[in-house]
């Protein structure tokens, strides 16, 4: 089996932010140029495992902090290597205060189309709890000058549920992100993750969460605030104008297969999940000696195929096609009649999906299935 | 004629060190040597060592020449050293003479010390005070013997002065064993009259009896009768433990030793039991036997219904070994088939439990202990009951068990140790100053009461000082109400539990309080209400799920998010479904939390 989408992961950037626990190393311009001399490598070495791609998104880190060059000699190994349709969305993610004018010339000139900024808010005093590096008005004169590059198709990364933020400051941020007019905007809860400064600051009690009522106020606010300003939620925390959903995330809600490529990159090809090593030594090592650089696998066997299949195919506001769970030999409906019956879920033009009090609480609900799934 | 035997147990507080001492007369009369001796040999069992409790008895000879010139068969019969087990204790006593009464010098007379060595006394035993540890730096020789003297009214001048640990007085306290202990009577001619302190289930030997003989012979061939059971077996072989099983032709009066007769059931050879020639049989049994009846219960049921069988077999098992453990097949409506399970006390219950999850390998989730009640129903007629959930609506009046719990204290901690009784619906029997600095304290409190974290909560008001002991005194009406637990309006049926009415609004008010921290939050809001009959208490309530986490799948992460997910389902798994509410295993320990 071939696939049509492929992720490239830079795992570099200026300084980490408090909340972060992706993988993401300290940026230097020489290890920079080393690594993507060995993704090239990696991209060589998996060119039969791709027909002609759909999408590329390069997602990190900070991709944007790459230089031109990089960027340069990367899409020339891109196409030189694989096939691209001529409506292939490629995708960059970037971070205000590591763009110029003139790297968005490169990246348009290369052929990237879309871009995915992550602003996270407006407001100066969440992004210093947050531990971003730029301001407000930095964000601003980043998305300026995408505007003035003519480049419509991109998107505002936003949080909500951060220490601190009130609903009149996410109001205000949500404002001023649609008041830019972006194709597409996300709109993630902040999730204090083990292993990283929030959660050591809030173990210490230097930092308080939420109320969980506000941060459930916020998420209700962003989605009707977004559909009222014409842009649809098609996912828990996606939301686009007509013609702009990602093509390339909404492939792993519909449990596509991908190809992953880079230090700590995730791939799923013929019901294997692979992960890359994250030691970007062993990573440059592996690839010199012609070796995939493989972290972890697991196959998924049919039973956690239809988990997958649950799980990410209800994170779409559409939900999942019941046609489709019958042809995996899943009678969705038997399984969630009582779900329904109060509310939790709806079945509705051909599909099963959640009812706006039924999201709130996806993971309780899918862990429901889940079980009666283990018991049949 | 008498023989040069000498039998002698040795009694103790838990952690005075009976065990080590047993171990140093092993090694000096060379029982065992050096390179066969593992610390603590007596204590076979891996839990025993473990838990640092000895609860088997066991017996082993000794051979010791004495400075007189002349061999003494020394027959050193352990005993278990808890309250729950206080009837093998006595009955292990009535085997012996003498008894070494062991107290750690620098902790001095304990609850179990004065216990224990009240059952040697009505046992009319020889005891010789051994006062032990006498190398710690707290140590006051001195001062326990006044005790001792103060406590039990014991002669102290000829205590003898020891360090199980350094081997020191080992010798003076075989001579002591020598000199002081009577030696037994023979009275071998007599007919066959043999007591029973111990037996347990050998899969290859089948059961093992532990004997004192005390009247006549007994040897393989001959067949034997168990005079409360009423049952005949043939003998196929005795023998003595030195340590190690070695058969012997006979045992006669003044031995100890073991009895094989193809018996399958330790239920035929309950301690206390007495063995008789069933061609020559002697007249009436051995005095003191006491058939044992669980005083504590509780539901033990399966985590997976699927392991009903096992946990069937498991327990059939146990009971081969222990006869004063019952069990008997029961359901709930909120947790399902499992088994209503008696035992002596709650250390024993816990042993038990400890055992099945371990040996057995089983998830087991057990419902709060209970002591079982005599209620007079209509017409007069008597039922006991052994879960609350059985407590019929109408009834003319309900008995609960009393027992007398004796507590030593440093006097610092007499005023919170008072007021600990009372609460728990104590009245006070005695109080006596034991030396200048420790009172000895008697009250008569119902079990019940006892089996509610009140040594745990003796301990620490007394920063770990107290000990305590108690004794079963009778059953005594009070004003009793049956307390039931309702989530969303259904009573659970598991949660029930029995309460004085003047505690029952108090205790409801903070069950319902404990149940709401355990439960999680559901779909649904989850209403905890306690009733007693059909008036409500207390109420709270679990509010509903509102938002769980949208944690987003990043660059294609789906293994991060399905791991989340598999993992709340596991922790799901351990729970219990009653209709559409989950209830965690803690909940229903939760009412022992409840002061």
């Amino acid at each position: 089996m071939k696939t049509d989408f492929l992720y490239i992961h830079i795992p570099f950037c200026i300084k980490k932010c408090l909340y972060c626990d992706f993988f993401s190393l300290h940026y230097n311009e020489t290890s920079a140029r080393e690594y993507i001399d060995a993704v090239c490598k990696e991209l060589s070495m998996k060119k039969n495992l791709a027909a002609e791609l759909k999408t590329i998104y390069i997602g990190g880190g900070t991709p944007s902090l790459l230089p031109a060059g990089c960027f340069k000699q990367l899409f020339k190994h891109l196409n030189d290597i694989f096939s691209l349709s001529p409506s292939a969305e490629i995708t960059v993610e970037m971070n205000p205060q590591t763009i110029d004018d003139s790297k968005i010339d490169t990246l348009l000139s290369i052929g990237v189309n879309r871009l995915s900024v992550g602003i996270q808010s407006f407001s100066n005093d969440e992004l210093r709890t947050l531990g971003r590096i730029h301001t407000a008005d930095n964000a601003l004169r980043t998305i300026e000058g995408i505007r003035k590059a003519g480049i419509k198709n991109y998107s505002i990364d936003l949080m909500y549920g951060i220490p601190g933020q009130t609903m009149d400051s996410w109001q205000d941020s949500l404002c001023r992100a649609v008041r830019l007019s972006p194709a597409h905007i996300s709109a993630y809860e902040l999730t204090p993750e083990k292993h990283t400064p929030l959660y050591r600051f809030i173990l210490s009690r230097k930092i308080k969460m939420p109320d969980e009522n506000l941060v459930l106020e916020m998420y209700n606010h962003v989605t009707e605030y977004l559909s009222r300003n014409g842009y649809e939620g098609y996912e828990i925390s996606n939301f686009a104008l007509p013609g702009y959903r990602c093509i390339h995330n909404l492939n792993y809600w519909n449990h596509g297969e991908f190809i992953g490529v880079g230090a700590g990159a995730h791939s799923f090809i013929n019901m294997i999940r692979l992960k890359n090593t994250e030691d970007i030594t062993l990573y440059k090592n592996n690839l010199a000696g012609s070796i995939l650089p493989v972290g972890e696998s697991i196959h998924i066997g049919s039973g956690e195929s239809i988990e997958e299949f649950i799980f990410l195919g209800l994170r779409k506001t559409e939900g999942i096609s019941i046609a489709s769970s019958e042809n995996l030999g899943l009678n969705i409906i038997d399984l969630c009649t009582d779900l329904v019956d109060e509310g939790h879920l709806k079945i509705e033009e051909g599909y099963l999906r959640f009812s706006k009090t039924g999201i709130v609480i996806s993971n309780a609900i899918i862990v429901k299935l889940f079980e009666r799934l283990s018991v049949e | 004629m008498l023989k040069n035997i000498r039998n002698f147990s040795i009694i103790a507080h838990i952690d005075h060190g009976k065990s080590t001492l047993a171990d140093r007369l092993l090694e000096y009369t060379g029982a065992l040597s050096t390179r066969e001796m593992t610390d603590q040999v007596l204590d076979s069992m891996d839990l025993e060592r473990e838990r640092g409790i000895t609860i088997k008895a066991h017996a082993v000879r000794l051979l010791y020449k004495a400075d007189d010139g002349k061999k003494y068969i020394l027959n050193l019969i352990d005993t278990p050293g808890h309250v729950d087990f206080s009837y093998e204790v006595s009955r292990s006593l009535a085997s012996c003479e003498g008894a070494l009464l062991v107290v750690d010098a620098s902790q001095g007379v304990e609850a179990q010390t004065v216990a224990n060595a009240y059952l040697a006394l009505e046992n009319n035993l020889e005891i010789i005070p051994v006062i032990n540890k006498i190398d710690l730096p707290g140590a006051d020789p001195e001062k326990t013997k006044e005790q001792i003297e103060d406590a039990l009214g014991i002669d102290c001048s000829e205590a003898v002065y020891a360090s199980a640990k350094e081997g020191i007085g080992t010798k003076e306290i075989l001579e002591a064993i020598v000199k002081k202990i009577p030696p037994p009577e023979n009275t071998d001619e007599k007919p066959l009259k043999a007591l029973v302190f111990d037996s347990w289930f050998d899969n290859y030997l089948g059961v093992l009896i532990l004997v004192r003989v005390f009247d006549g012979m007994v040897s393989a061939g001959k067949r034997i009768k168990l005079m409360a059971a009423g049952k005949i077996f043939e003998v196929s072989r005795v023998g003595i433990f030195s340590p190690k099983t070695e058969q012997v032709e006979e045992l006669s009066s003044g031995d100890v030793g073991y009895i094989i007769a193809g018996i399958k059931s330790v239920t035929d050879t309950k301690v206390g039991e007495t063995i008789t020639d069933a061609d020559n049989p002697a007249h009436g049994l051995c005095p003191g036997y006491k058939d044992m009846k669980p005083m504590v219960f509780c539901g033990l049921y399966p985590i997976h219904s699927h392991q009903y069988e096992n946990l069937r077999d498991a327990l059939d098992k146990l009971r081969l070994n222990d006869a004063s453990f019952s069990y008997e097949p029961e359901s709930s409506l909120a947790l399902g088939f499992g088994f209503r399970c008696g035992f002596l006390g709650l250390l024993h219950m816990e042993i038990v439990q400890e055992r099945l999850e371990r040996e057995f390998d089983l998830s087991l989730l057990s419902t709060a202990p209970t002591v079982i009640y005599r209620v007079t129903v209509k017409n007069g007629k008597i039922i006991y009951i052994d879960n609350p959930a059985m407590l019929p609506d109408k009834y003319e009046a309900i008995e609960e068990p009393y027992v007398v719990t004796t507590i030593f204290v440093p006097k610092d901690f007499i005023g919170p140790v008072l007021d600990l009784c009372q609460e728990k619906r104590g009245v006070q029997r005695s109080f006596h100053f034991i030396g200048k600095e420790r009172v000895r304290i008697e009250y008569e409190l119902p079990l019940n009461e006892i089996l509610w974290d009140f040594y745990n909560r003796l301990k620490s008001i007394s920063k770990g000082y107290a000990s305590m002991d108690y004794d079963f005194l009778g059953y005594r009406e009070s004003n009793l109400v049956k307390l039931n637990i309702l989530l969303n309006g259904e009573v659970v049926d598991a949660l029930s539990l029995i309460v004085h009415r003047d505690n029952a609004y108090c205790k409801g008010r903070e069950l319902t309080g404990k149940l709401k921290e355990v439960i999680p939050r559901q779909l649904y809001e989850v209403v905890i209400q306690a009733a007693t009959g059909n008036k409500i208490i207390a109420r709270d309530s679990v509010s509903p799920l509102r938002k769980d986490v949208t944690a987003k799948c990043y660059g294609g992460d789906i293994t991060r998010k399905r791991k989340l997910l598999e993992k709340q389902k596991e922790g799901k798994k351990k729970m219990k479904q009653f209709g559409k509410i989950e209830i965690p295993q803690e909940a229903f320990l939760a009412v022992l939390k409840v002061k």
